[in-house]
């Protein structure tokens, strides 16, 4: 069946999901955020940059965007400074993984922005608030229940992306039970995997859910 | 004391021209109410007023100071902007925030523009919601509330910056015709406590009741101005005529 240290080394793996996910998230959120008011933003240096963002982010591969950070910039950097750097695994996957995710990120909320009435700004204006005022007082507080659906799906996604850290030496849920599954000849731990996943996945399905309805709650007659 | 003044405006989206130079004064405690046909400019002319659209040309002069001064859709001189913070303004959809109780509404401009203190500003905004008669609804979220009154709190939040003119921009035609009467009710009691203000409307019989200068738009321009007597029960000119015709 399974020991203890198998037991141990998937939980490790499984931590690790998790851990690349959700700091992905977290700072996903906060960076795409800023993309996606640049995205509207009037200034137009401001607004080619964050296209240009989108478009890399979104128009190349995740695991492209992983190797760039974590194989090629140590080499690129040698050639240009002549001093090399070792690029920490688990600090280049946060890195990647973030940048990615806020390229997503960004396109959700702008969206969610863009789909509150128009008369809140003026009001808001009309009462005297400038532009940042308004933003963070009464235009992105409306956009949080919609942005609870798209953001678990993002994060859904994120939980089964992290596979892609094998390739950078770095042991996540999957790698740890192939690895196990090469070793032993048995299938079993695809499944122990799989369990894993959908047990995550379930978690935030829920937890995404409740936050839809709560952030709602004053849409309810 | 002029209040509101308007010197020659003009006001254009691309080739279109809505705004035709609109010259107008608004004196302290004086109530003008505007009517005029659909897409006369009376909405835009109020939106221009409080800086939701820019002018292309003209001269916008609140409290006897100039706030601002353009030509060929640029600044020609720099006005003295604050004072539009004692616009108030009234929209025909509400635009209360909907993820704010109605207490919260009407504090938060406060709160966030003026730094105001919390207790106080509630205690106010109590008072504001107790004069339109909704003080039982101050923790509801908008959504529950009927149109009527939601407009009667976006009239109470307007007051809680302490507005010196109040623009009302079609205040009651998003509203069923039964709740109509409760909202020019609050209108009128604030005419009778001689607040400033500029109503567009499409009620004639309320602008007849209300109005120190009724004023007729049409096409851009000030067609007809006086007070309600001349302009609604005697007009002069031909156009004012026929939409008064058209719409009783």
């Amino acid at each position: 069946m399974i020991n203890q240290i198998q037991m141990r080394a998937i939980f490790d793996g499984s931590v690790l999901t998790i851990k690349v996910a959700f700091v992905a998230l977290f700072f996903g959120l906060i960076f795409g955020t800023l993309i996606a008011l640049g995205r509207m933003s009037k200034n137009k240096v401001i607004k080619s940059f964050s296209w240009f963002y989108v478009w890399f982010f979104r128009g190349t591969p995740l695991l492209l965007q992983l190797f760039i950070i974590f194989y090629a910039y140590p080499i690129i950097r040698i050639e240009m400074t002549g001093s090399g750097v070792e690029m920490n695994p688990m600090l280049s996957a946060y890195l990647a993984f973030s940048l990615n995710c806020a390229a997503y990120s960004a396109e959700i909320i702008r969206a969610a922005i863009e789909s509150i009435d128009h008369g809140q700004m003026e009001a808001a204006k009309a009462l005297g608030m400038n532009y940042r005022q308004a933003m963070t007082r009464i235009i992105i507080p409306q956009t949080y229940k919609r942005l609870m659906a798209p953001i678990g799906n993002e994060l859904i996604m994120l939980i089964k992306d992290t596979s892609l850290v094998s390739t950078i030496a770095l042991f996540d849920l999957l790698r740890t039970v192939k690895t196990m599954a090469s070793a032993t000849g048995d299938w079993v731990y695809y499944i122990y995997a799989a369990v894993i996943y959908l047990f995550l996945t379930t978690i935030f399905q829920i937890v995404f859910d409740k936050l839809e309805v709560r952030f709602g709650v004053y849409e309810e007659r | 004391m002029s209040m509101v003044k308007l010197v020659n405006i003009k006001k254009s989206f691309g080739t279109l021209e809505v705004l035709k130079g609109i010259d107008l004064e608004i004196e302290k405690g004086e109530v003008v109410c505007v009517i005029g046909p659909s897409g006369s400019g009376k909405s835009t002319m109020l939106r221009c007023i409080n800086n939701l659209e820019q002018i292309t040309e003209g001269e916008i002069h609140i409290e006897d100071t100039l706030v601002v001064k353009r030509a060929n859709n640029k600044d020609v001189e720099k006005g003295n902007s604050d004072l539009r913070n004692d616009l108030g303004m009234v929209f025909q959809n509400f635009n209360l925030f909907p993820h704010l109780t109605v207490l919260d509404n009407i504090t938060i401009a406060p709160r966030v523009v003026k730094n105001a203190d919390k207790t106080a500003i509630d205690q106010k905004a109590m008072n504001l919601l107790k004069m339109v008669g909704l003080v039982d609804k101050a923790n509801e979220y908008p959504i529950r509330l009927s149109g009527g009154q939601q407009q009667r709190v976006a009239i109470a939040r307007a007051l809680a910056m302490d507005p010196q003119i109040m623009l009302f921009d079609e205040p009651t035609s998003a509203l069923d015709p039964e709740l109509v009467g409760e909202v020019l009710d609050t209108i009128k009691a604030l005419a009778q406590e001689g607040m400033t203000m500029i109503i567009v409307t499409h009620e004639i019989s309320f602008a007849r009741d209300l109005a120190d200068r009724v004023i007729f738009m049409d096409d851009g321009v000030i067609c007809e101005e006086g007070p309600p007597e001349d302009v609604i029960l005697n007009p002069k000119e031909e156009r004012t005529q026929n939409f008064l015709n058209r719409i009783n």
